[in-house]
């Protein structure tokens, strides 16, 4: 298996590089032929990773302990099932991941990605084949995961406990993939603008993989924060560690750009703009991958070999030269073609959402980068945690959330201030509602109590189009009100889908502050028998049980949860002793409901044998911060879904002085 | 070192595993009792404590709190605070106190003065910056001349395939839609 995996690897480096070079060749030859081959030996490197997978995958399943990676990875006790978990449980197999990743998401891009794109297909392919070319490399000669060991231990080292839960089987290949996903809308926005086919062709190919990467990233990031939430053990869901802000920086960077994409699809406007924030995310993501690989902050998911870093660190650096260089050089050909009439208006309310969010970036950046800075200068480490993003990035997302309710109420090109008046005046009635109400439920926490009244104008806002919508709809046609609903998101799916993502924005800022805000926490030593109260519940200790494992210990506490005298239901909150790893994993007993979630951690027991340390938190509103996710994907997924002809006159021609043309194909 | 070890097989966070590690390496750092188990707080003044825990940053466990932390050195320090605070101190004079012991680094966040003070400063301005260049972008796009139809400048959608990229869509066999 080790020689299969080394050759695959060997095997796809040489097609990346064939590729990366026919590409470029045959572009400036004009020679179709070799432009084919090119293409072909971009579409083989995905079989030849498959194969290195694979045979990585078959030598966790046979135990094959002479790989270095496996002995250290997995042991005999492993439950089969996480196999698959292990296989990404360590630097070497985590990059083979991402070269598969990235070979098969750039084979389907390229795939996809219409003819009528010209020249700017075998260049976008040269990029995406350079950035294969640095991944293969690097994982076949720096971080090999196919090394045998001199001697073959009989038994393996195990996997980390901690990535024995549901959600690594999910979270981490979609943070890599979204990671590298990243490579897809910039290679064809390099694509673009060294083949000079910056007019508005790249546009659509640019949203949707923009738009792909930007949900898978999304949801990693929120399964990510599940995770924390049910086994980190804490009662959080976000600690703004390094790793997590690795990989929050390119998402806010993609969602920046799948804005500003939409007012060069719909204005031709914003072109230079577009280029470089597609490039900003591809270098957030690079920094992203050298936080993540390179480890020069500590934190959370600090990943030990650090030999890597100066690698990472240097991609970082030629990715962002390379990308700007050629944007410097190509910025002449870059010029907009439409103005912009009003400051009133929905493009620049998407440019004052792109510098909210690159802001939130930038705070991030800093917040990652200011410990190495402080101890550079100072000579003494300043440590930048959960309370400086919260006071800082808290207010940015506030108005970012406050933009969300504004911005699509302001029609393209120019609102007059009594259009816009009109357009607030049913969310502001529903606005005042809701804060009366949340009043009435004893809100008075002033930041929550605008937070909270905010996310509310957005959800009114956001009902109030798609009402608005639906009834215009049902009068031009006479349609019932679902179908006319239905016909009406149909009709302008990156719209409505866009809205659907909004209302889950609301959701999870609903989530955020009501545990933010409300949450009460309470460590109690409890004997079998006794109870202890948080919040309007109880608690009831019986007992706990310890069954050895080889590899473990585990302990479950029973527990009673009863609410104003009457029983709620018994739970069981867990924990799992690892010696070898010096790991106690724990999973927390969570009764959930909308309202709120009562979380019963078991940190430690006693010394007398018989009481046990718990941690009680009551967390209102968690629940709505995992209904988000659902709908993320469904917008996202309406926003994606291609109308029969591609269309871009939405907007009437009219209005575009007959420059919205539907293109030639 | 075992703390080395155990960086190096873990992937993950595995940041209890160093922090267990470390524990007993620092373990003579920590009151003598070294108990772990919370004194009992009336509400009000746990309260008090919960708000230090969050500003304290576990010297072990990289980027987590005390309050996160469920590291041993993590559990003495509440069990710290807790007795300092009951033993009347104010909330500055534990948090000088731990500074005392582990360094400017077991503050959460940056101090409000010092080098620390430009991690507050920073990105005020850079929104400011970025404010002031957007304000000057809406000048500038607002004055150039009205937009021309998109069709007549440039290559356009309409520009014919070069002829080697018809040939690749042939050699591919996929037919043009």
């Amino acid at each position: 298996m080790s020689q299969l995996g080394t050759l695959s690897l060997v095997l796809a480096l040489a097609l990346a590089g064939y590729s990366l070079s026919a590409s470029v060749a045959g572009a400036r030859q004009r020679n179709g032929p070799l432009l084919v081959s090119a293409q072909r030996a971009a579409y083989a490197t995905v079989p030849a990773l498959a194969v290195g997978v694979f045979a990585l995958v078959t030598a966790f399943l046979q135990n094959d302990f002479s790989i270095r990676y496996v002995a250290e990875h997995s042991n005999l006790a492993m439950p089969r099932i996480y196999t698959w978990v292990a296989f990404y449980a360590g630097n070497a197999g985590s990059l083979l991941f991402v070269c598969f990743a990235l070979a098969a998401m750039w084979a389907l891009a390229l795939s996809l990605s219409p003819r009528y794109l010209g020249t700017l297909r075998p260049y976008a392919n040269a990029v995406a084949m350079l950035i294969l070319v640095f991944f293969t490399g690097v994982t076949l000669l720096l971080a090999n995961p196919f090394v045998e060991l001199a001697a073959t231990p009989v038994d393996g080292l195990g996997i980390n406990p901690l990535l024995t839960h549901p959600g690594m089987f999910i979270h981490p290949p979609l943070i890599m993939t979204g990671l590298t996903a990243v490579t897809v809308p910039f290679a064809f926005g390099m694509g673009a603008l060294i083949s000079g086919r910056v007019d508005d062709d790249w546009v659509d190919v640019g949203r949707v993989w923009g738009l792909v990467a930007w949900v898978v990233l999304g949801i990693g990031l929120l399964l990510g924060a599940w995770w924390a939430y049910t086994i980190l053990g804490w009662g959080g869901y976000w600690a703004w560690d390094p790793v997590e802000n690795a990989a929050l920086m390119p998402w806010l960077g993609l969602t920046a750009f799948i804005h500003s994409i939409m007012v060069q699809k719909r204005r031709g406007m914003f072109r230079m703009w577009n280029i470089a924030l597609v490039n900003i995310s591809f270098a957030l993501g690079a920094f992203g991958i050298f936080i993540n690989r390179g480890g020069p902050v500590p934190s959370v998911h600090s990943f030990g070999a650090s030999t890597l870093g100066w690698v990472f660190l240097l991609f970082l650096g030629v990715a962002v030269v390379g990308s700007f260089g050629v944007f410097f050089w190509r910025m002449s050909i870059l010029r907009g073609s439409a103005s912009l009439e009003s400051t009133l208006s929905r493009e620049a309310a998407f440019l004052v959402n792109n510098l909210l969010l690159l802001t939130v970036a930038f705070v991030t950046m800093w917040g990652v980068v200011f410990p190495l800075i402080s101890e550079f200068v100072t000579g003494e480490t300043i440590t930048v945690a959960e309370p400086f993003y919260n006071q800082v990035n808290g207010p940015l997302l506030l108005a970012l959330v406050l933009l969300m309710g504004i911005g699509p109420l302001l029609p393209w090109r120019r609102a007059t201030w009594a259009s816009v008046r009109s357009a607030l005046v049913v969310p502001a009635m529903l606005t005042t509602v809701a804060f009366i109400a949340l009043l009435a439920v004893r809100v008075f926490n002033p930041i929550a109590l605008i937070a909270f009244t905010v996310s509310a104008f957005v959800a009114a806002s956001v009902l109030q189009e798609w009402v608005r919508g639906t009834l215009a709809r049902r009068r031009a046609s006479g349609d019932a009100y679902p179908l006319a609903f239905l016909r009406l998101m149909a009709a302008n799916r990156p719209r409505y889908g866009g809205y659907v993502v909004h209302l889950a924005v609301v959701m999870l800022a609903f989530g955020i502050i009501g545990s933010q805000f409300y949450n009460l926490e309470r460590d109690v030593i409890l004997g079998p028998g006794e109870r202890a109260a948080i919040g309007a519940y109880e608690v009831e200790f019986l007992g706990w049980t310890t069954v050895p494992f080889v590899d473990r210990t585990e302990r479950t506490a029973t527990i009673d949860l009863f609410r104003g005298g009457t029983h709620v239901k018994t739970m069981e909150a867990w924990q799992g002793l690892y010696p070898s790893f010096q790991i106690l994993s724990t999973r927390a007993a969570i009764h959930t409901t909308p309202r709120e979630d009562v979380y019963v951690l078991f940190s430690e027991v006693q010394p007398d044998g018989e009481s046990a340390v718990f941690r009680l938190l009551v967390n209102p509103l968690v629940w709505w911060m995992w209904l988000a996710g659902p709908f993320v994907l469904l917008g996202t997924v309406v926003a994606l879904w291609p109308s029969r002809q591609r269309a871009v006159a939405t907007v009437p021609a009219a209005l575009l002085g007959g420059a919205a043309v539907t293109k030639a194909e | 070192m075992r703390r080395e070890d155990a960086a190096k097989r873990c992937y993950w966070g595995l940041v209890v595993a160093a922090c267990l590690a470390a524990v007993l390496l620092s373990a003579p750092y920590v009151s003598a009792q070294g108990s772990t188990a919370p004194p009992d707080l009336p509400p009000e003044l746990e309260e008090v404590a919960i708000g230090l825990d969050k500003r304290l940053i576990c010297p072990v466990c990289p980027g987590e709190t005390i309050n996160q932390s469920q590291a041993t050195l993590a559990k003495q320090m509440r069990v710290i605070v807790r007795e300092r605070l009951l033993q009347g101190q104010s909330e500055q004079e534990i948090i000088d106190y731990f500074v005392s012991v582990y360094g400017i680094s077991v503050l959460a966040e940056p101090p409000r003065q010092g080098f620390g003070l430009t991690a507050w400063i920073v990105p005020p301005a850079a929104l400011a910056v970025g404010a002031a260049l957007l304000a000057l972008v809406f000048r500038a796009m607002r004055r150039t001349t009205p937009a021309l139809p998109r069709s007549v400048e440039g290559p356009g959608d309409d520009a014919p395939l070069p002829e080697s990229l018809r040939l690749v869509d042939q050699e591919l066999g996929e037919e043009k839609a």
